[in-house]
């Protein structure tokens, strides 16, 4: 690693702490001004309740205090406190197990479309206007245009109801596959059209019809290289894909039950859980700015013309 | 560049395959004789029986402990409050100064599932516990029939106990003897015995603050012990074959699925994974109902659901002359009057389409009056119909017409058109949620047929209660459920100081109106007001009933307080709840109480 592309990234790491910093107060001072609080209720607490309750979590404290005291205790103890709804459980606890699953299943369906994506999208560049390219194209279309709600419940009555091939339940490994296949088939479909594009793109140019005309082998051509010249811009679609799809979906944990991070970060809103509520905006912050700042580094391994100035 | 593709290409497809091979080990959704997996909700807030508020975590509770009562069904399918860990649920000792003291003794044999022996100091430490200020239980409320309770509670405004050394009148005399004094007698003691707030805890174990979140650390004493719990997942409890009553538990073990999604819970019921869900969709009630006529039930549940008006709000026309008391009474009659507007059967039969019925009175069916009847048929002025007004459908259109003779009194009627011209534009408030919002628009459509123009409004639920709370609203869409048998759970909630008054009653501009009656000397005391305040005769009525010790003079009362209530005409009730679910006809020996707690113990599944 030369010294500049070292000082790019130190700079970029610093810009990610800043950015997660904003990402931090903006959170904390904008939820306190909702209107509501974590202990209302249909059935009001009394007043005395209430007031226990909140110095019982410090929220009678003024909001700068607490505010200070909160950066204070994730800096120096990584303590990002309890929940104030699931009372006896910690932030760290609850998004850990969230993030179990959802890691595994957004990981497994990350890598399936990718995988997917590239291959079926170089199929589709390289038989252009053939019948196995249109029929890749229509699927494809047809998948980026559904919303997972509507793929999720056909598979879940389907598969799950009809045939009764998988359960309905996210709570076995069989319960996983549905939500899995649900979560990657989006991403499958845009990654298929976007490499089929990079890749036509690519295969027009003049290089490739220098090393055709130098007859060089077509296998060649197309693995060294117009897949890897086309792979960039999957490659910014890709990082914050994978940040997105690892941080759970509220749509298909809720269609399959799945014990995922996304319902505890919806549920964290709805409830006022002040210290869920920025335990898992910094997590999906991080992790999005920590896949983009991947994504820019591994530009350059791909195309060692992008330069760091 | 090749190898690097490829090598993330191989390293993408082995780790897929490695997920998905370790995740196979684990177990599949059984359901054998013997075991039963169920759905009621999603993960509740906690198990800790003083912190929980919730019916789901009550259910879960009721098979995890045992407290001095429990619900039982008899053969005959009645429900009944019967002994637990208590030997016999003894009567009431009065004292000299009007408390009642209650003397309990702890059966033999109850043990933790750690081993040691229950102990009377394990209830009185758990009851101290959860009425304490220092927990802060949602519930903690539920003490205040017990002498002491005011003062534990009593606060400053930071929150600080002004008694910290203030305990509950209650105390074990010895190892197996419980002596709890009540302020006054009051008839649903015996229930409150049976509600997983007054379960038993170990002062050692809850010294813990995370001891109800893992099972490792998480002990009972009932007839299930808590086996596992995959958080959002699957909650498993295992019979407790050291409970003196296992002999009579049928089902070793339970698994609660947790799901949060009506759709999800029909699934997982259509492929016979679960046995029972307690959700489903609303939009297929009806599709549900005659596909599964042996399997779909819905029965009786405590609670009413109303739409309230808040009483600031003015609804006169523009230039009404009247002021004052005049005022408050014609803004009562209009308001009731409105009411009338509403065809109640038509949200029940197509909207709801649960089962519910429709609501005269704000006091729910299913609470009990003095004499054992039903509170609700005691109610209003009328013997032609039960309630506050007639709900048949017969009555839609003399209701409607009378509504409109009492509307013209006081706006503008266009004979023409039919409509009234001048009654003030409205917003009808509601949380955001499909059901509401059908019969939001609903009522919307009725009242725009007389010319009451109202918009509708949703809010996210926290922001909806706290506009609702404090009083931003003209008319809002409303529900209670009652935690216990007795119909002070339905009126206390509307004095002026009450945190759930979100009608305002007794605050703002009403603080001042004297547009109010009492009058108790027909039953003893020497209380008689006329023309006066909310809080001079409405917080006044709740607080005599709550210290008086006369049954038959207490539910007298309690009808005058709702009759007070619903002259206001600020509640509009529109039905009464029912608790919906499913249950396998594969199951046999399972019931649930009016409150809505689900009772698995004695289950047995056919294969």
């Amino acid at each position: 690693m030369d010294s500049k592309t070292a000082l790019y990234i130190v700079k970029r790491v610093l810009l990610a702490v800043f950015t997660v910093w904003v990402v931090i107060t903006v959170t904390f001072f904008v939820m306190h001004f909702v209107p509501g609080g974590p202990f209302d209720s249909e059935k009001a607490p009394s007043a005395a309740i209430k007031a226990a309750m909140e110095k019982k979590f410090n929220l009678d404290k003024p909001l700068f205090t607490q505010y200070t005291d909160y950066l204070k205790d994730i800096v120096t103890k990584f303590d990002f406190g309890p929940s104030l709804k699931k009372r006896g459980r910690t932030v760290v606890d609850i998004i850990s197990d969230g993030m179990g699953t959802s890691a595994k299943l957004g990981l497994i369906a990350a890598a399936a479309a990718t995988v997917c994506g590239i291959v079926l999208g170089s199929i589709a560049a390289l038989r252009r206007n053939k019948i196995i390219d249109r029929v890749i194209m229509i699927i494809t279309t047809a998948f980026v245009s559904m919303p997972s709600f509507i793929i999720g419940s056909i598979l879940l009555i389907l598969f799950s109801i009809k045939y009764k091939v998988f359960p309905a339940n996210g709570s076995t490994a069989e319960g996983l596959v549905l939500p899995i296949i649900t979560l990657a088939l989006y991403p499958t479909a845009y990654i298929t059209r976007l490499t089929r594009s990079s890749m036509l793109d690519v295969l027009g140019q003049d290089y490739i019809r220098t090393a055709k005309a130098k007859g060089v082998s077509s296998k060649n051509v197309i693995f060294g290289h117009a897949l890897k010249n086309s792979l960039i811009p999957v490659l910014t679609y890709v990082g914050p894909m994978l940040a997105y799809i690892v941080t759970g979906s509220l749509v298909v944990e809720k269609i399959f039950a799945v014990p995922g991070i996304g319902r505890a970060f919806v549920n964290s809103i709805t409830g006022r859980d002040y210290p869920l509520i920025m335990g898992t905006t910094i997590i999906l912050a991080t992790l999005i700015v920590l896949m983009n700042l991947i994504t820019d580094i591994l530009y350059k391994v791909v195309d060692p013309r992008i330069s760091f100035d | 560049m090749k190898r690097i593709v490829a090598i993330t290409l191989a390293l993408a497809i082995t780790l897929s395959l490695l997920f998905t091979l370790t995740a196979c080990g684990k177990k599949k959704t059984t359901a054998s004789a013997t075991s039963i997996a169920v759905c009621l909700a999603s993960e509740p807030d906690t198990i800790d029986p003083a912190l929980n508020s919730a019916v789901d975590g009550a259910t879960l509770l009721a098979h995890l402990f045992s407290g001095l009562a429990k619900w039982s069904q008899d053969d005959s399918g009645k429900l009944q409050i019967v002994p637990d860990a208590a030997k016999e649920l003894v009567k009431g000792v009065e004292n000299e100064d009007g408390t009642v003291t209650y003397t309990y003794t702890i059966r033999d044999g109850f043990k933790w599932s750690d081993g040691k022996a229950l102990t009377a100091n394990d209830f009185a430490f758990a009851w101290q516990r959860a009425a304490s200020l220092e927990l802060a239980a949602d519930y903690g409320y539920m003490f205040e029939v017990i002498d002491g309770y005011d003062k534990v509670t009593e606060a400053d405004d930071e929150g600080n106990a002004i008694n910290p050394d203030a305990k509950l009148n209650v105390e074990a005399v010895d190892e197996k003897t419980l002596k709890v004094t009540l302020a006054n007698a009051i008839s649903y003691w015996d229930e409150l015995l049976a509600f997983p707030t007054y379960y038993p805890v170990r002062e050692d174990v809850v010294a813990n603050e995370s001891w109800a979140t893992d099972p490792k650390t998480y002990v009972s004493n009932g007839m299930y012990t808590l086996d596992s719990w995959e958080h959002d997942s699957v909650i498993t409890l295992k019979k407790n074959p050291d409970h003196p009553d296992a002999d009579e538990v049928t089902m070793d073990t339970i698994e609660f699925y947790l799901s949060d999604d009506a759709n999800n819970q029909l699934a997982n019921f259509q492929n016979g994974d679960w046995l029972l869900i307690d959700d489903v969709p609303t939009d297929e009630i009806a599709t549900l109902k005659a596909d599964y006529p042996d399997e779909f039930f819905n029965v009786g549940q405590i609670g009413t659901y109303y739409v309230c008006w808040n009483v600031n709000e003015d609804i006169l026309p523009k230039g009404s002359t009247l002021t004052g008391v005049e005022a408050e009474n014609a803004r009562a009659e209009i308001r009731n009057a409105v009411s009338l507007l509403i065809d109640r059967n038509y949200i029940v039969n197509e909207i709801a389409q649960g089962g519910q019925l429709p609501a005269s009175s704000f006091v729910a069916m299913g609470l009990t009056d003095a004499d054992g009847t039903e509170f609700y048929k005691n109610t209003g002025y009328s013997d032609k119909f039960v309630g506050y007004f007639d709900t048949s459908e017969d009555a839609l259109e003399s209701n409607f017409n009378a509504a409109v003779e009492v509307l013209k009194k006081y706006y503008t009627y266009d004979e023409a058109t039919k409509k009234f011209t001048d009654f003030p534009a409205m917003t009808y408030l509601y949380n955001t949620s499909e059901g509401h919002k059908a019969i939001g628009e609903y009522i919307q459509a009725a009242f725009a047929a007389v010319g009451i123009n109202m918009s509708m409004e949703n809010q996210e639920w926290n922001t909806f209660l706290n506009t609702r709370k404090k009083g931003d609203y003209s008319i809002a869409r409303n529900g209670w459920l009652a935690d216990y048998n007795d119909p002070i759970c339905f009126l206390d909630m509307w004095t002026s100081g009450s945190g759930n008054n979100d009608i305002q009653f007794g605050k703002g501009a009403h603080e001042k109106v004297a547009a109010y009656s009492l009058d108790l000397t027909s039953l003893g005391y020497d209380t008689k007001v006329e023309n006066a305040t909310w809080a001079e005769t409405y917080d006044v009525l709740i607080s005599t009933i709550k210290s008086c010790t006369d049954t038959a003079k207490r539910y007298k009362m309690m009808h005058m307080a709702e009759d007070m209530l619903m002259k206001s005409g600020c509640v509009t009730p529109i039905y009464y709840y029912t608790d919906l679910y499913m249950l396998s006809s594969k199951v046999s020996g399972f019931f649930s109480n009016p409150l809505g707690y689900k009772y698995f113990m004695y289950c047995t599944v056919k294969d």
